[in-house]
């Protein structure tokens, strides 16, 4: 939390570069909502999904996903930060565990923003379908989010950690990052192979879709939906290894 | 030798490294099959540190010095051996180790780059759990001796060698470590700097007790500071003891260098069986075996005997004293 506060005091000198660039960030999100909108104007419902329900959907998304980049900023650029230039060095002399360290050093909080729009966007939707919900949905939606943003997190983290074994660096990653956007749509528009993957290789169907599932009560998936916290623990605990593995392995640089 | 506070025993970290080969073809060869070779950069490496002690750990470039530090202090994993510093296994028990020791890396400050030094003492406050009056004392002594007040509220980017050292050094201490382990911490300052930083760790050791390992190539580090040098080359360790009892079994050699003004007559280029060399201008270097004179007898001669203009005594470097070791052993 003190690394927190200090990076974003460090971030609000820069005002203006720093509202610029959730300005930025919010374009960004929003031309995604215009995508929406524009397919929508044309066809009633997609797959047995309003736009409504879409619209929850991907502002549900949004929640755990902000969460997610606004604390993955390092975890990008950890192989030529953190192992080639020697900085892990630091991270392991002090008495915290290195992953919060490398995590908590630099942030995105623009990324705050699509947090906040995907709230607005999840409010707008459940107004408009005229959806209520009771105080125990509220508290499973509100820890479902945070299980998502494990989900994302974890598995970043996983491939992050595999540049202890692999200095070359790889092309992992941004197809990695891809496939998150998929969670974005319902699953059941895709075919066999990428709910497969989506479900059980890399499972960012839990971190959105089948959450979503439920809180609009179509009254499917009701197994994966429970399913979700422990999906989020075993993520982590795999992330956890593969790190730790990652650490014992790490051979710094010669000085 | 007092309680040790830090056992090694039988260190041995092998690397294994990937050639790269040229071209394309042996590029794509080297995806399936990649050539490696083994390196033990520390070999077999065994010493004791007692509590309270300052060591210099000494040795050529890639001798193994650096590697040793980052397994003492968790960062590496061993291929083999066994360590216990402050009663942890440094690599196993990383986490709880590393709020017992300090250290600094002389090549890499290990504070936060982009934030006021002030800032990044007070997130380590946080991060060791000081209470606020321990770290306002910890503060007032950096300050006291160190002098890091005046350049508490600059970033650390902005400082210059010598006053990012002093606040790495002050980092390291803060949270009154007794052990300290100190990479090459004087490279690349100045003399006025050398002795300030030399100066806080001699305190630092006498008031609060600090056992102090520290890797070095400049001799006057260790001849201030350690009364005990470990030398190692190669990975291996060649030599564990007095300093001056290194210089004299190995390079028990000091040259008098000294300048004339009027060229001297030749029957006197010789002092106690040894030549006097002319190595310049009117520059002449006599080299003397410490075992057989003393450099002040010598020196009283000199001056007697020429008209000397300039005069310098020179110790062999430590660099010259390992390549004597590596070269011929130590007998």
């Amino acid at each position: 939390m003190l690394y927190f506060s200090q990076y974003a005091k460090a971030r609000l000198e820069y005002r203006l570069d720093f509202f610029s660039s959730v300005f930025a960030s919010f374009l960004g999100t929003a031309a995604a909502f215009g995508f929406l909108l524009i397919v929508f104007s044309r066809v009633p419902a997609v797959h047995g999904w309003t736009f409504e329900e879409m619209v929850f959907l991907y502002g549900f998304s949004l929640i755990p996903l902000g969460i997610f980049n606004v604390l993955s900023w390092n975890l990008y650029l950890f192989s030529d930060r953190y192992l080639i230039e020697g900085r892990f060095d630091r991270v392991l002399v002090r008495p915290v565990n290195s992953i919060f360290q490398v995590l908590f050093e630099a942030f995105r909080l623009e990324s705050l923003q699509e947090s906040v729009t995907g709230i607005a966007a999840v409010v707008w939707a459940s107004r408009k379908m005229g959806l209520s919900f009771s105080a125990p949905d509220v508290v499973l939606f509100v820890l479902w989010t945070f299980c998502g943003a494990a989900i994302y997190l974890a598995i970043f983290i996983g491939l992050t950690a595999t540049s202890f074994w692999i200095e070359d660096r790889i092309g992992i990653v941004p197809p990695v990052f891809n496939l998150m956007q998929f969670g974005r749509y319902p699953l059941t528009i895709y075919d066999g192979w990428i709910r497969f993957t989506l479900s059980f290789v890399i499972p960012f169907a839990f971190a959105s879709f089948y959450p979503v599932v439920h809180f609009l009560k179509r009254g499917e998936f009701a197994r994966e939906f429970w399913a979700v916290p422990l999906i989020a623990a075993a993520c982590l605990a795999i992330a956890w290894t593969i790190w730790d593995r990652g650490v014992r392995r790490y051979h710094s640089t010669g000085s | 030798m007092t309680e040790p506070i830090v056992r090694v025993e039988r260190l041995t970290k092998v690397f294994r490294s990937y050639r790269r080969e040229e071209g394309l073809r042996a590029a794509l060869k080297s995806l399936v099959r990649r050539k490696s070779s083994e390196v033990a950069a520390v070999a077999d490496v065994t010493f004791t540190i007692g509590r309270g002690e300052m060591v210099g750990y000494i040795g050529a470039n890639g001798a193994g010095k650096s590697t040793t530090i980052k397994m003492l202090t968790g960062i590496l994993t061993p291929t083999s051996g066994d360590v216990v510093g402050n009663g942890f296994v440094p690599w196993r028990d990383r986490t709880r180790y590393v709020a017992t020791i300090g250290v600094v890396f002389g090549q890499r400050t290990q504070l936060w780059w982009d934030i006021a030094v002030v800032e990044s003492f007070r997130l380590l406050k946080e991060i060791y759990g000081l209470s606020e009056a321990e770290y306002r004392e910890r503060m007032a002594l950096f300050d006291k001796v160190l002098g890091l007040g005046a350049y508490l509220h600059q970033p650390v980017r902005k400082l210059s060698l010598g006053e990012r050292m002093r606040c790495d050094l002050a980092a390291s201490l803060l949270h009154r470590p007794p052990l300290l382990f100190l990479d090459e911490p004087t490279i690349g300052l100045d003399i006025v700097a050398k002795a300030n930083v030399r100066e806080f760790l001699e305190e630092i050791n006498r008031q609060e007790g600090t056992t102090v390992l520290l890797t070095t190539h400049d001799l006057a580090d260790i001849e201030t500071l350690c009364r005990r040098v470990i030398v190692i080359d190669h990975g291996k360790l060649l030599f564990d003891g007095a300093l001056d009892e290194l210089r004299d079994r190995i390079l028990p050699i000091t040259s008098i260098v000294f300048d004339v003004k009027r060229a001297p007559d030749a029957r006197d280029l010789e002092w106690n069986g040894r030549p006097i060399r002319e190595v310049g201008l009117h520059r002449y270097r006599l080299d003397l075996d410490r075992r057989e004179a003393a450099p002040a007898t010598a020196v009283k001669e000199i001056v007697n005997r020429f008209d000397v203009s300039d005069l310098k005594i020179e110790e062999p470097e430590i660099e010259a004293v390992v390549k004597r070791i590596y070269q011929e052993g130590i007998s």
